[in-house]
């Protein structure tokens, strides 16, 4: 860890992380554009650094992306990201009895705590746990990849069933392509393009930026302008104890939240808070500027990208879209996520590790530093900025295989994510299960033949067992919470 | 804004259903050609028709829960939506995106000048046709355009359009 952390001490490592954090925070803050869009059209940047630096920019991003949200949230009541929602609450009406500074100060405050926190799980668990991992076989990581696409599914906001309709159509298009267990074409109808199947990335920057920019066009242009906030933030020292057991609690819901498929940043957030309220000696105030609203929205959602990185660097499965577009950043550079990562590419691992702590105290300084600059971005004139992205997404997925195929496959899919957001089926299970997809068919195509083709074998496996179970309870405990609520709703009192 | 209500909710889900079905069948399709299993139990085209008979059967749900919402006298607050303020503009933008492609694709056209003119297109767009806006747009596509042109060439070795 500590070769690790001097590795990102090294010029060219800081540089990237700075930029990653500040561009982070930049479009975090700005309502509409996410951190997920910035790391999509990076990733192709990417491919001509070396995997620690690209890494490194990756998490900046990651980290500046969640922690920007709260400048708007706080000063225009527009969340500049999902995560920052519920900071929108009391941040809002803090701002508005004015004091934005101390609203925008004390979310500094707990995203960096929260992030800590975080990190500590992050750094104590991953490398234990990806030694239990490397005992998994074939059926047992078969059904835990199962087990995460059910949960990103049914967990995800909106219904089940088209949660999970989401993830099959997401698994199917990752189909087409060479097989490469048997070296024949599959579903690819005769086209040679389809020849090397649909590219990670230009499906991520088609479904997730091409989708939200058309859909962005469609909106009103946002016509308030946000209020400067002062140069300085007024949050002293005594802050951390006063809301110390506010943070730790909304860390640790954060961290366990973010563990889990699907849920990300914004239930975490919203878990905390509803908590924090729960918790609270004078609940009625939440809603009307209450300090320890913000402080536990931000806290967790911060805290939760900690969390989500755990099974990523442990197991290779990612809870969330961000996720996959890691895994695709680790895939470009020849490196597979999951255990055997800290084995072949321990400077990778604890990279990842490392670089997260970092990007924390990058945010930190940036945030405290600049907020008064980053709180005027959302003045910039939309037709110009989201014209610039466009320009970005075309770019970025031609520099994938200098090849203009890429770019029309990135429109088509989207049009496919606009289509799919249309109908209200969640992108995330959709892009996860595409991502998935191939591992998961590998998998179970070794674990038959392994065992003879013999799918019985699965009941000899404890861990493989338990993780069908808990994807099956995943399935139906929805049906049954609501049959138990029905039946209680009819009772009567 | 007017809310869409149940009737257009039903028919998109429907749709969705359609579609679903529609990409099944074509995996059912492409399946078909594939060799049985020869050197393992699973073969090549397991794969694509589990998630076909998957696909075919959450379709069918969600087709026969959008006709089950169509029957109820009353939309309930889930099934309204309210519709895009402006849905030419999403429209026009991908109209001018497909156009920009197109002109690096097949016209091969320099990528600074298709940047120029796909930046003032699509300033022209959303601010509803405020031609200073394309003018200037239409500037800054160009000096984007040369910019990002000669960083890829030079640095990335890589030749746009």
């Amino acid at each position: 860890m500590i070769d690790a952390l001097l590795a990102l001490f090294v010029w060219h490592n800081l540089t990237y992380l700075v930029i990653g954090t500040t561009l982070g925070i930049v479009i975090g803050a700005i309502p509409g554009l996410t951190a997920t869009m910035l790391i999509a059209l990076t990733l192709p940047l990417t491919y001509h650094m070396d995997p620690v630096s690209a890494v490194t920019l990756l998490i900046g991003e990651y980290v500046g992306g969640i922690s920007g949200g709260l400048i708007t949230a706080i000063l225009l009541r527009m969340p500049g990201t999902p995560s920052s929602i519920v900071t929108t609450f009391d941040g809002y009406p803090l701002a508005q009895a004015g004091r934005a500074e101390r609203a925008i100060g004390l979310g500094i405050m707990a995203s960096v705590v929260g992030g800590i926190i975080s990190w500590a799980f992050l750094a104590g668990m991953s490398p234990s746990l990806a030694q239990f991992a490397l005992k998994f076989g074939p059926w047992e990581y078969f059904t835990l990849v199962l087990m995460a696409l059910v949960m990103l599914a049914v967990l995800s906001q909106g219904s089940m069933v088209k949660g999970l309709l989401g993830a099959a159509l997401g698994m199917a298009f990752a189909l087409p392509g060479i097989d490469s267990s048997i070296g024949q074409a599959r579903l690819t109808f005769g086209s040679d393009v389809l020849l090397s199947g649909f590219g990670l990335l230009p499906v991520l920057i088609g479904a997730f930026a091409i989708s939200q920019i058309l859909r962005d066009t469609m909106q009103p242009e946002i016509t308030k302008t946000p209020p400067v906030p002062n140069r300085r933030l007024p949050v002293q020292w005594r802050d951390l104890i006063t809301h110390g057991p506010n943070m730790i609690r909304s860390s640790l819901i954060g961290t366990w939240i973010g563990l889990l498929p699907g849920i990300g940043g914004n239930i975490a957030a919203l878990m905390s808070y509803t908590t924090a309220r729960q918790a609270s000696s004078e609940p009625e105030k939440f809603g009307t500027g209450h300090e320890p609203g913000i402080v536990a929205g931000e806290t967790a959602n911060n805290a939760a990208i900690g969390g989500a990185l755990i099974p990523l660097i442990t197991m290779g499965i990612p809870g969330s879209v961000t996720e996959a577009i890691l895994i695709g950043a680790l895939t470009i550079h020849n490196l597979q996520p999951g255990p055997l990562l800290f084995q072949n590419a321990p400077e990778i691992a604890y990279g990842i590790i490392a670089a997260y702590l970092v990007a924390n105290v990058v945010m930190l300084i940036v945030m405290w530093g600049a907020v008064r600059w980053i709180a005027q971005v959302v003045r910039l004139p939309r037709a110009g900025l989201l014209g610039v992205i466009l320009v970005f997404c075309v770019i970025g997925s031609y520099a994938v295989n200098s090849s203009f195929a890429d770019v029309w496959v990135m429109l088509a899919f989207g049009v496919i994510g606009l289509g799919l957001e249309a109908a209200r089926v969640p992108l995330a299970p959709f892009v996860i299960g595409f991502v998935l997809s191939p591992i998961a068919e590998e998998q179970l195509r070794a674990s038959l033949m392994l065992s003879d083709g013999d799918p019985t074998e699965i009941l000899t496996r404890p861990y493989a067992l338990i993780f069908l179970g808990l994807s099956i309870l995943t399935l139906i405990w929805p049906a049954v919470a609501q049959r138990r609520q029905n039946r209680k709703s009819e009772t009567p009192s | 804004m007017k809310p869409t209500f149940l009737f257009t909710r039903g028919i998109g889900d429907i749709v969705l259903g359609g579609v679903s079905i529609a990409f099944a069948i074509l995996l059912f399709i492409g399946a078909a050609d594939l060799p049985p299993p020869r050197f393992e139990p699973l073969g090549s085209a397991a794969a694509p028709r589990i998630l076909a008979g998957i696909l075919v059967l959450l379709g069918s749900l969600v087709i026969w829960r959008a006709m089950a919402k169509r029957r109820l006298p009353h939309p309930s607050g889930d099934d309204m939506t309210a519709p895009p303020a402006h849905p030419l503009r999403g429209l026009w933008t991908l109209l001018a995106l497909v156009a920009y492609v197109a002109a690096l694709d097949v016209l091969r056209a320099p990528f600074a000048v298709a940047t120029a003119l796909f930046l003032a297109a699509i300033a022209l767009i959303l601010t509803g046709g405020n031609r200073r806006a394309g003018v200037v747009y239409c500037g800054v596509g160009l000096v984007l355009g040369q910019t990002l042109a000669t960083i890829f060439a030079r640095f990335l070795y890589i030749t746009i359009s």
